[in-house]
């Protein structure tokens, strides 16, 4: 078992348990953390990949560092905007939130 | 430079614990400890940054996800109910649904990892200077428009997030 | 040259005074023979002169018509025009009691102009016109008593005979003309020396109008039309137009073909004179005479002398002619010329039997009559030629044959009692005769001298004349004493009908083209009868069904008319109920699609972003599938 292999399958694993996560959470927060967990999975998949393959390209990090940002804005907008719903109905359990019911 | 059995086994230590606490997350019910675990599988990650020689993303992600993690809980406490989880209330849904979904989507992904037959490894990795001076140099001339794209989007999120969170002016 | 001109522009003239006129046509023709004689005589003495001219009028292209002088043509013109106004004479007398006089005269003179054309001629082309012209005028004279009985049968197969051959003439001209590139008679002639199809068919063509086996039964049957007309046509002129026409195309003859000519005299001489000896008509019995004196000629032809047979042209002319004109007296006498009918006519017109007596014992070739002097240089000829071992001895039995008949004929005319009549024109007839008759008798010095002058010899030989006088005093011995009958008595019956097969011309040309005729003709009329019946349908067609179908048409048309109503109903009816409907049943079902997917927006995030998981994973595996 190479050392790439394990950390494909620690990334793998990471994905699987944050999306489990974000489909059975009926809080915004929990949804998020699933993401979070998702996207660290992608992470370790990308530091794999670079470390045991490709070390002489930086693409792979600037990769990580992209994948970075986006958790963070993600997670900036994302509290926002439950701030927002937080005022607007007093909760931010997804259950409520039926209003796009067609 | 760490040896190649030195860097395996640290990467399954890491792993594991991110895994573990990974887990850990939704399986308690409250709140706060359900951030603390994502802390915690966070920081595993950066571990195993820090163990697969990339120290700059391996410090970089540590010092985010601390950050994160310490609003999320104060977001918990906030807005939750029940934060320490005290009540008995399943707070999840279409169980069956997300769990097989779940597996699925995990066990795709193994097979992707393990079936297909890699390169062979690449034993030794750049030094820590030279990493950050590589990735200095990548970043200010082949990837400066995706540097300053990221710069841009952070902007725009901040100036979005300030403008939603803001209070409505009451009249 | 202008003589000779005249000889045929007079008659012609004549011809049209008598056509014209309708009056005195007598006269008229008299006086076109008259001219003509005139001119032959003119024309003989310019050619004595030494003139050889020739006059050439417009014809074909290339082709001029031309008129011929020389010696030759001076003394044939001269022998036609002599016999021709003698004949003229006596016809006045024997026409006298004819109603329809006009038209006789005027074909008597349409023909003298078309022989002195034939004559005359210096080219192929006038002369094959004249040919036919005058076959045409034998045509209308021998038919001349139309009502009677058999008449138009006799003119018509002379006519149909005569015409046949003459096809011989055509093609021999055409090859003639063709290979010498002028329709000149002498230079055409001498450029085709030798060439046997047209030797042939020339005599083919003199076989035809010179009445020779086995062409020699029309001239037989041509006896049926006036004797004037047998006497100047077919015994001096026209049945010597075949002569003729031999004489002058004589050097074209090679040896073989001399040969051929020669047989078939000597058919005709032995065949034909059997006949003669059988006759029981008195003008039948002379036209055998004529056929067989023509193969007389052609004999001489064929021995290689055109001169002994122009010679006995001549003489034969005005024997022949004589023979013929004391026939017709005796037939005016008794009504009759059948010689059991005329017995004994010979004592009741002594002076006409006398006449008559002397041109046939002339015939016989008697010393010193014309006739002795004319076969003689046959008979010598025939002994110079290469066939000589068959020809002489043919000529001796003609001659015997020759005496035999005519001593025959006088015998059967003088024995027996028959009444004497006043015959109306007897005058004019015996003028007529006694012209013809003393040429018999006293032409024959003038024979010679003849032959010199057309500058050709005359051959003679000694024993020959002696055999020729004995043979001919035999055969009149034979004849007069009836031994001749006896000896014929068994052949006397075909003998008669001129040893005919069958019915000779008629079984093979005939009959056959009239079957054919009826044949055509009844295919016309049923040609005709369908047509007819076509358009009779046509016309049915047009009433009756007309209406019938007028009325099919309407219901038709009123058929079409409700059938389209019909349509236009189904039409609107498809239109509202099955359009409208299958349009309804569209909208019903897309508004409960629409239904079924709303529900797929339940609002719940989760179960969105479930849905979005499981869009992702298809996607990747399409991604995977695709690489």
């Amino acid at each position: 078992m190479s050392p790439l292999v394990l950390a494909l399958l620690v990334g793998a694993g990471l994905f699987g348990i944050g999306l489990y996560g974000a489909l059975s959470q009926t809080n915004l927060v929990m949804i998020m953390m699933g993401i979070e967990l998702m996207l660290g999975g992608a992470l370790v998949n990308l530091v794999a990949f670079w470390r045991y393959l490709h070390p002489d390209v930086y693409s792979g990090q600037v990769f990580v560092l992209v994948v970075m940002t986006a958790m963070a804005v993600e997670m900036a907008v994302g509290f926002a905007v439950g701030i927002a719903r937080f005022r607007a109905r007093g909760s931010v359990e997804m259950e409520e939130a039926v209003d796009l019911k067609g | 430079m760490i040896a190649a059995p030195g860097q395996t086994v640290a990467l399954v230590v890491f792993g594991a614990s991110a895994l573990g606490f990974g887990v850990a997350v939704f399986r308690t019910k409250s709140m706060v400890r359900s951030a603390l675990a994502l802390l915690g599988s966070m920081s595993a990650v950066g571990g195993l940054f820090l163990a697969l020689e990339t120290e700059f993303l391996g410090v970089l992600q540590l010092m985010m996800m601390a950050t994160e993690m310490t609003i999320m809980a104060i977001f918990m406490v906030m807005f939750m109910m029940d934060p320490g989880g005290l009540g008995q209330m399943d707070m999840t849904h279409q169980k069956r649904a997300a769990v097989t979904a779940g597996v699925v989507g995990g066990l795709i992904a193994v097979a992707l990892s393990a079936l297909p037959s890699w390169a062979a490894v690449v034993v030794a990795a750049p030094a820590p200077s030279v990493q950050l001076h590589d990735l200095g140099i990548e970043l200010m001339s082949r990837s400066m428009l995706i540097f300053e794209t990221a710069g841009l989007a952070i902007l725009v999120a901040m100036i979005v997030a300030t403008t939603i969170a803001l209070a409505e002016k009451q009249p | 040259m202008i003589a000779s001109l005249l000889a045929i522009i007079g008659p012609l003239a004549a011809l049209t005074l008598i056509v014209a006129c309708r009056r005195t046509p007598a006269v008229f023709a008299l006086g076109g023979a008259l001219v003509v004689f005139g001119g032959a005589v003119g024309g003989l003495i310019d050619a004595s002169a030494g003139g050889h001219a020739s006059l050439a009028f417009a014809g074909m292209p290339d082709l001029p018509l031309r008129l011929q002088h020389d010696s030759l043509t001076a003394i044939l013109s001269l022998t036609v025009a002599t016999v021709a106004l003698l004949v003229f004479v006596y016809a006045v007398g024997y026409m006298q009691a004819e109603p329809d006089k006009v038209r006789f005269f005027a074909e008597m003179s349409f023909f003298a102009a078309a022989m002195q054309g034939v004559v005359l001629a210096g080219d192929w082309i006038l002369l094959l016109a004249c040919w036919e012209l005058i076959g045409l005028a034998s045509y209308l004279l021998i038919g001349f008593w139309y009502e009677r009985p058999l008449v138009p049968v006799a003119a018509t197969r002379a006519f149909l005979t005569t015409r046949g051959a003459d096809l011989g003439l055509y093609v021999a001209v055409f090859a003639l003309v063709s290979t010498a590139g002028t329709s000149e008679v002498g230079q055409s002639v001498a450029a085709n020396t030798g060439q046997f199809a047209i030797g042939m068919l020339l005599l083919l063509a003199a076989m035809g109008k010179s009445a020779q086996v086995p062409f020699h039964g029309w001239l037989q049957d041509a006896m049926l039309g006036p004797t004037p007309v047998s006497a100047l046509l077919h015994s001096a002129t026209l049945v010597a137009a075949g002569v003729i026409l031999l004489i002058r195309s004589a050097p074209l003859f090679s040896a073989p073909m001399l040969t051929a000519v020669a047989a078939i005299g000597g058919l005709t001489i032995l065949v034909t004179g059997v006949t003669a000896l059988a006759q029981p008509d008195l003008k039948r019995m002379l036209a055998a005479s004529t056929s067989s004196q023509l193969g007389f000629m052609l004999i001489g032809v064929g021995a290689g002398s055109p001169i002994a047979a122009l010679v006995h042209l001549v003489a034969h002319a005005a024997m022949k002619a004589a023979l013929f004109l004391g026939a017709g007296i005796f037939q005016h006498a008794l009504d009759s010329t059948v010689f059991a009918e005329l017995r004994g006519v010979g004592r009741a017109y002594p002076r006409v039997f006398i006449l008559f007596a002397l041109a046939g014992l002339a015939l016989a070739g008697v010393p010193p009559l014309a006739g002795f002097w004319s076969k003689d240089p046959i008979e010598a000829a025939t002994m110079e030629s290469p066939l000589g071992a068959f020809l002489f001895p043919l000529a001796l039995v003609g001659l015997l044959l020759t005496g035999a008949y005519v001593a025959r004929a006088l015998r059967l005319l003088w024995q027996g009692s028959a009444q004497r009549r006043p015959v109306p024109g007897m005058a004019w007839m015996l003028v007529g005769l006694a012209g013809v008759s003393l040429l018999a008798t006293f032409l024959g010095p003038a024979l010679v001298p003849t032959a010199q002058f057309v500058g050709g010899r005359l051959p003679t030989n000694v024993s020959s004349q002696l055999l020729g006088f004995g043979t001919a005093v035999l055969g009149l011995l034979a004849g007069w004493s009836g031994f001749t009958d006896r000896l014929a008595a068994p052949i006397a019956s075909p003998a008669a009908r001129g040893f005919r097969v069958g019915d000779g011309w008629i079984d093979v040309a005939v009959r056959p083209a009239l079957a054919l005729a009826r044949a055509a003709d009844r295919l016309d009329l049923s040609l005709y009868d369908t047509s007819v019946s076509a358009g009779r349908i046509g016309l049915g067609l047009a009433t009756g069904p007309l209406a019938r179908a007028d009325a099919l048409v309407e219901r038709l048309v009123l058929a079409v008319g409700s059938d389209g109503l019909l349509l236009a109903r189904a039409s609107r009816r498809f239109d509202e109920v099955d359009l409208d409907g299958l349009i309804g049943q569209l909208v019903r079902a897309t508004q409960l699609l629409g239904e079924r997917v709303r529900r797929l927006q339940t609002g719940f995030v989760s179960r969105e972003l479930l849905l979005a998981a499981s869009g992702a994973a298809v996607i990747l595996v399409l991604a995977l599938a695709a690489r």
